[in-house]
């Protein structure tokens, strides 16, 4: 699964190749956290739909029944981008995605904040109004943006140890 | 990917990648995995949204719109303590509860004696709208289910007995609900017994109410409440912590009163 073909490069210093490893080692790393956590996250809300539907609603953001779809479809969108994240398969364009997504909840999570709503964030189930004293917008906001960062790396650096699109596509350009 | 090889090793490793291709049939076509891929995700979103969609609405069947004693249609909240008629320009309390929600209890424990007296004085015009957005985030079923059996022991004029039974006698651990012996003994404690009793049972069996709960369930969530227990008091959403004791809710009510 490696890169055989560095074998023969003698050109090519030695050190930058272990870089290029702990590199690769690191998109692993970044790929199984963000697709882990997309999985969990919608795997948390499936057979909940009326719960999903209402932490989406919750954030008064989108008009009622829109957000009642978002909020239908968003488990599913996540597990898709997840489990792809985790073959590595397509790794920039699913790390596109993930991360616009992660910044669409960070934004989300902001302007509730911003707005004085009382919501937990609903990111791995539950959801809907909180006391005032029991939200947790900064921790949310900041777990979020650790999860964009992995997404942001994959997006800038989509080659990664042990990926399906190695596996298929092999050297050729990444799609 | 970061250094950029020298022409002669560039070359070295295409004739590398070339052989190793070839050996393998050349490679998968990204365009036809892109396809694949993407025509599987939208079955995978427009399968779970159509799934998720209908379990939602099965909840949402089975009571033939049939409404307890007092309400005149489906999503309005039931009159509570209705035999007392109010004192002018005494306010009406809205009181939304779930009957698995943990919070709910310690409100009913805390605030209920003093709500009832107000209620039974006339000094409070009360109106409790019995959710059941629990049943889905705990998938069980027991807040529909204690919810008709509160409004079938309504039809025995034993609404607030029955209620008074299930908020003291919620599980340990919340998700656990109710089992069917449990609501029975609510609604003998409640004082129903003999044919009422088979009645109560007969409707419970049946979930008449179910349809008027899930009526209450969208109308409360579509008039901005959020959670529960949420008390409105002449319409505005009341925080808790401002009524949180008997003195400061009656004082509330008293500021409220015309």
């Amino acid at each position: 699964m490696s890169t055989r073909t560095g074998d023969a490069t003698t050109d090519v210093p030695l050190g930058s190749r272990r870089r290029e490893r702990v590199m690769d080692a690191v998109g692993l790393a970044a790929r199984l956290l963000l697709g882990g956590v997309l999985i969990w996250a919608g795997a948390a809300k499936v057979g909940r739909p009326l719960t999903a539907q209402r932490a989406v609603q919750a954030y008064e953001i989108l008009p009622m029944d829109v957000a009642g779809w978002v909020g239908l479809a968003l488990p599913f969108v996540e597990i898709v981008l997840g489990v792809l994240l985790v073959l590595g398969l397509f790794t920039r364009p699913v790390a596109i995605v993930s991360t616009l997504l992660m910044l669409a909840f960070i934004a989300g999570i902001a302007q509730a904040w911003a707005r004085g709503l009382t919501i937990d964030c609903g990111c791995f189930g539950g959801g809907g109004q909180v006391g005032a004293d029991e939200t947790r917008y900064p921790q949310e906001i900041a777990r979020d943006a650790c999860f964009a960062l992995a997404g942001a790396w994959l997006w800038w650096r989509p080659r990664t140890l042990a990926s399906l699109d190695h596996v298929l596509f092999g050297q050729q350009r990444r799609p | 990917m970061a250094k950029k090889p020298t022409p002669s090793a560039a070359s070295a490793r295409q004739a590398k990648i070339q052989a190793a291709q070839s050996s393998r049939g050349g490679g998968a076509n990204v365009i036809v995995v892109a396809t694949v891929v993407v025509v599987v995700a939208i079955i995978a979103v427009v399968g779970g949204v159509i799934w998720a969609q209908s379990s939602d609405q099965q909840d949402a069947t089975g009571g033939a719109n049939a409404l307890p004693p007092g309400v005149s249609a489906l999503g309005a909240g039931f009159p509570g303590f209705a035999d007392v008629t109010p004192a002018a320009g005494a306010p009406t309390v809205d009181l939304y509860l779930d009957y698995q929600c943990p919070a709910c209890a310690s409100f009913e424990a805390a605030l209920g004696p003093t709500i009832h007296g107000l209620a039974e004085a006339g000094r409070i015009t009360l109106v409790y709208h019995v959710k059941n957005f629990l049943d889905d985030n705990l998938k069980n079923d027991s807040s529909t289910r204690a919810a008709n059996g509160a409004f079938c022991a309504a039809d025995a004029g034993r609404f607030q007995e029955f209620s008074d039974q299930v908020f003291p006698n919620q599980p340990a651990r919340e998700g656990e609900g109710f089992t069917d012996a449990q609501l029975r003994g609510f609604a003998e404690a409640a004082g129903i017994s003999g044919d009422a009793l088979t009645t109560w049972q007969s409707c419970l069996d049946a979930g008449t109410y179910t349809d008027y709960v899930n009526s209450v369930e969208a109308q409360s969530f579509e008039d901005g409440v959020r959670g529960t227990p949420t008390v409105r008091i002449n319409g505005e959403i009341v925080d808790l912590g401002s009524i949180g004791s008997p003195e400061l809710f009656t004082e509330a009510v008293e500021n409220a009163t015309a």
